[in-house]
């Protein structure tokens, strides 16, 4: 009975629509209008049964099912269909049966699923307005329901391009509900709104025919709306999947739009999102800040993320004029991300990088007069940001890094307070990056450009400059981590040290730059009587030692630690704590290196000037003093017997089977002999004035560092044994012997060809035939040997030979001319 | 077959709490909500009216006025066809940041767009600022100039139809401009043919309307 009635209510049901639909159609000359619903077009019929009596009752399944099979069968009435579903939805949203449009809603999704892509394109046109239509209404419900069917209709693949259709509406409804605020349905609202959004990325970006969703007024729209929608989050990764929150979905397509940029679209991204974080005042507290950075680092293409951090830092310029506090977050966002960019960016790229963060901490340090706890906080961030950066480097890099850094130190001429600080902020950079670097051959370490300004500057007169450049220097002189075993002067053994011995190439930078760094220390220790002055002196001249001691080095050392006993003896500008405290270090690495280097003699000697310092004048033995708390009365200075004897430490070398020439003859190093700092100490002008009966090839491998080929060539060993040994005489022993063999070899050569020049001709045969005679019989003998084993090859091969042997005598007789020339 | 022959976009802006919000509401829903909250981001109305027998679709995107949200509001300045700038009447600081508001516009918007000057809550008792100031100020700037009541429902209805047929002269003008330019185009078409009917080649070079292959025949004609 109710399946009868089915049938027969909707043509009573539709007698009013149909009325409608002549009077609307009468001006389209197509219809023909009949007046029952027979006479109507086929596809009318179909569309107006898949409509329930009762709204509440849903879609009728079984006439959608036909709809969808007439529309598969022909698909030229696709587009009519979608016409006509979309004004009977129009008339339903009008007169708030929701219901009923809804139902329409879901009919159109089906067709669209079900029909094949390219026939889609006239639908899609009536689809899209119809999602736009219920986007417009205010019911809540009906805008997820479109926003359902648009992303429906996102992720189909469409061939057929549509260069006509616009997602401007889209877009800006989308962004709109993202940020909807009604009470119930807010998350509901909101993630329809950031599925929308995707659907519109989804569907335009791949196409590049379609609307350009990176221009600015787009991005402008879908970032800060994403991002409005993270910033509610609590930013944890929520393990349930199932429980999609407009947060977790918001990050979701914020990566995706990351991801699926290009090169030139990651400003259009990046741009909206800055704006958005300083408008919403993101970047005190920064963690949402860091948080959204390290998902646009994560999730854009590898090759491009450099770029971002190049805007980051261009955003920073442009903000120099905020407070400290959002500079420092800012560079504190820079620093963690900036690590994720340093392993794509290479050579340039990479400096500029870094040129960019020193500029940044220029403009800090010369901007303000007074140093802010906030400012300095911001100048810490910049640096650790370099570090970070420089950390993520090969080591290579590093080199180049600091090289660059310390050309952008100003020079220790200037004075002001200003560039002090300047100095001082980028060498504690510089520092950043040396403690990420790990020494393996000193050489590459410090090649020259970059030892020569840091010697420089370890002769500044500013306390803490001091101490950070040595700082920077036991960072990288520090190869077995003992920087912190050797941080306290004493005399004691430390029994935490860990050392190797040097390499070939540790011992011929040391002989090349060894002097010049001794130099440089003992300058430093002269400049102040501050106790962490000194003791960062004294660390990096025990690291040093450690490093690059051995056999061939010790008296360099030695001289050294005599220099700096010197200093404390005869400077008289000195003060008297600040001489004590030097004898203390010169004692202190005195011990030091006879451990290390393992001379007992030496070791023995130490021990006794400590013992009779002990009884005497304790204050000339570590810790150090301190100038404030010492009175500088107590102490007697007058004490030429309890220092270190330049003749007894040679005797020490002698008797453990050392040489200790260099020591004997060598004067110690001297205070400031820092205007030629070139070579005034160097191995070179010394092994030139101090060598006598010692075999001189160690000390010639700073020539050649291969002791074997100077003495393998006797020739050099015959010449070195010449009366004079000076530089010159030295030099000259080197160059003689090639020379000389040279010229010989030449004469000979000359000899030779004039011989053949002038010599006779019969002469000349003369002179040659002995050899060919020789050959002859040699192939004789070989022949008649070869004949016994194989005698019926033999007469053939031989007399084939032996005619190749007179060719050439018939040849010379017949052309004498040949010879000639 | 659409259901509307214009459609036209219309924003508003304004301070926080001028009453964007419920101007838009009053005049799409017809209803005064209390303790309107802040609009958060962008909101969305649409209503259909009929102007002069037309039937005009207004998209209505009644805009956030906390600074926060400015980078997304002024998103959506750029397509709007009429940017309605609103000032509470009873508050001097939000007349005071129309002119910022009026630089905000002029970078962001259309250059064409239609500006109107709204001063809201004409049934508050304690005004701060006088009509005619506001009206002086929007001619200033160029603006038409309307006072409101969102409460009380005072010239709402007006202020949207008004705006609406503005924008339907607007763009019929553009329509008959065109078409003018066009007859205009014509006309000098003929008289240029005119000229080199009437003979000299001089003046026929002279004139640079004139169609190359038109005088080239005028030419031949005369020799």
């Amino acid at each position: 009975m109710a399946l009868i009635r089915c049938c027969f209510e909707p043509p009573e049901l539709e007698l009013p629509e149909f009325f409608d639909g002549f009077i609307q159609k009468c001006t389209d000359p197509s219809c023909c209008c009949g007046c029952c619903s027979a006479l109507r077009p086929r596809y009318k019929r179909l569309v107006d049964n898949i409509f329930p009596v009762n709204p509440e009752d849903g879609l009728v399944k079984s006439n959608m099912e036909k709809l969808t099979f007439y529309s598969l069968s022909s698909p030229d009435k696709l587009d009519r269909i979608g016409e006509y579903l979309y004004q009977k939805a129009t008339k339903d949203i009008n007169r708030k049966r929701y219901k009923l449009a809804e139902i329409a809603m879901e009919a159109m999704d089906q067709l669209l699923q079900a029909c094949h892509a390219q026939t889609l394109n006239l639908f899609v046109e009536s689809f899209l307005r119809m999602v736009q239509k219920l986007l417009e209404d205010s019911n809540p419900n009906l805008k997820i329901m479109a926003t359902n069917s648009f992303v429906k209709f996102a992720n189909i693949n469409e061939d057929t391009p549509s260069y006509h259709r616009r997602y401007d509406f889209f877009i800006s409804k989308f962004s709109s509900m993202c940020h909807s605020d009604s009470s119930d349905l807010r998350d509901s609202l909101r993630l329809a709104g950031i599925k929308g959004l995707q659907g519109v990325i989804r569907k335009t970006v791949s196409d590049d025919l379609v609307e350009n969703i990176w221009e600015a007024q787009h991005m402008e729209k879908i970032v800060p709306s994403l991002l409005f929608n993270m910033q509610s989050g609590d930013m944890v990764p929520v393990e349930d999947a199932s429980n999609v929150t407009p947060p977790v979905l918001a990050e979701e397509v914020l990566r995706e739009l990351v991801g699926r940029a290009s090169f030139g679209h990651i400003r259009s991204v990046l741009k909206p999102l800055l704006t958005h974080l300083d408008r919403h005042e993101l970047w005190v507290p920064n963690t949402f800040a860091i948080h959204t950075f390290r998902i646009v680092m994560i999730s854009i293409q590898p090759q491009y993320s450099y770029t971002v951090v190049e805007t980051l830092m261009q955003h920073l310029d442009s903000n120099f004029k905020s407070s400290p506090r959002t500079r420092t977050s800012l560079a504190v966002v820079l620093s963690k991300i900036i690590a994720i960019a340093a392993g794509e960016s290479v050579g340039p790229s990479a400096l500029d990088i870094i040129n960019n963060l020193l500029t940044h901490l220029r403009t800090s340090v010369s901007t303000t007069t007074e140093i802010t706890a906030e400012e300095s906080q911001y100048q810490e961030a910049l640096i650790n940001a370099l570090g970070e950066f420089a950390n993520h480097h090969p080591d290579y890099q590093k080199i180049e890094i600091m090289l660059f850094i310390m050309n952008t130190v100003p020079d220790l001429s200037k004075k002001s307070k200003g560039d002090q600080m300047l100095q001082n902020i980028l060498l504690k950079s510089l520092l950043k990056v040396g403690t990420q670097y790990s020494t393996v051959s000193f050489e590459k370490a410090f090649p020259a450009s970059f030892l020569q300004p840091l010697l420089r500057m370890a002769r500044a007169p500013h306390d803490p400059t001091r101490i950070i450049v040595m700082q920077i220097f036991q960072a990288l002189l520090d190869r077995h981590q003992n920087e912190q075993v050797l941080s306290t002067v004493s005399i004691k053994p430390y029994p935490a040290l860990s050392q190797e011995p040097p390499s070939r190439s540790d011992i011929i930078f040391t002989h090349k730059y060894g002097a010049n760094i001794m130099q440089a220390l003992i300058d430093s220790m002269a400049l102040s009587d501050r106790v962490d002055a000194l003791s960062a002196s004294y660390n990096t001249a025990a690291l040093l030692i450690v490093e690059m001691s051995c056999s061939e080095t010790v008296q360099e050392f030695l001289l050294f630690i005599l220099g700096i006993q010197q200093v404390a003896c005869t400077v008289d500008t000195l003060g008297a704590v600040h001489r004590c405290n030097l004898h203390a270090i010169a004692i202190s690495l005195l011990v030091l290196i006879s451990r290390v280097s393992g001379i007992n003699n030496l070791l023995e000697y130490a021990q006794k000037i400590i013992e009779a310092r002990r009884e005497e004048a304790v204050y000339y033995l570590p810790p150090l003093l301190d100038a404030k708390k010492v009175s500088a009365k107590n102490l007697n200075l007058a004490l030429p017997h309890l220092s270190i004897d330049k003749l007894a430490l040679g005797e020490c070398m002698q008797n453990a089977g050392m040489d200790a020439q260099r020591l004997n003859t060598g004067a110690p190093y001297m205070l400031n002999q820092t205007d030629n700092p070139g070579h005034r100490h160097s191995w070179v002008e010394s092994v030139s004035a101090n060598m006598t009966t010692r075999n001189s090839s160690a000390d010639l491998t700073v020539y050649n560092g291969d002791v074997d080929s100077v003495n393998s060539s006797p020739g050099v060993c015959k010449k070195l044994l010449a009366p004079e040994y000076n530089f010159d005489a030295m030099k000259r022993a080197l160059a003689e012997p090639t020379e000389a063999a040279k010229r010989e070899q030449r004469e000979r050569q000359m000899q030779i060809v004039r011989t053949f020049r002038e010599g006779e001709f019969d002469e000349l045969m003369r002179r040659t035939e002995p050899k060919h005679d020789l050959i002859q019989n040699r192939l004789n003998e070989l022949f008649n040997s070869l004949a016994v084993e194989r005698q019926l090859t033999q007469s053939d091969s031989k007399a084939t030979q032996q005619h190749a042997q007179q060719e050439k005598p018939v040849y010379e007789t017949k052309f004498p001319e040949l010879f000639y020339y | 077959m659409e259901d509307y022959k214009f459609l036209f976009k219309i924003v508003l802006v304004g301070n926080a709490g001028v009453g964007k919000t419920c101007l838009v509401r009053r005049f799409t829903q017809g209803l005064f909500p209390p303790g309107q909250g802040a609009t958060i981001g962008v909101d969305f109305m649409i209503k259909t009216v009929e102007v002069e027998g037309e039937k005009i679709k207004l998209q209505i995107w009644d805009t956030a006025g906390q600074e926060r949200f400015r980078s997304i509001t002024q998103s959506y300045y750029r397509s709007a066809h009429a940017l309605i700038l609103v000032y509470d009447i009873s508050c001097q600081p939000t007349f005071d940041c129309l002119p910022d508001w009026l630089r905000e516009i002029q970078e962001y918007a259309n250059s064409k767009v239609l500006k109107i000057l709204v001063g809201n809550k004409t049934d508050r008792d304690d005004r701060e600022i006088p009509t005619q100031i506001g009206e002086e100020f929007a001619k200033q700037h160029d603006m038409y100039f309307l006072e409101t009541s969102a409460k009380e429902a005072e010239n709402v209805e007006r202020l949207f139809y008004e705006i609406a047929a503005e924008l339907i002269s607007q763009a019929r003008s553009k329509d008959g401009s065109s078409a003018a330019a066009a007859a205009a185009a014509a006309r000098q078409a003929d008289t240029g043919s005119s000229i080199g009917l009437s003979s000299l080649s001089a003046k026929a070079a002279q004139s640079n309307c004139c169609g190359g292959s038109g005088s080239g025949s005028s030419t031949s004609q005369a020799g």
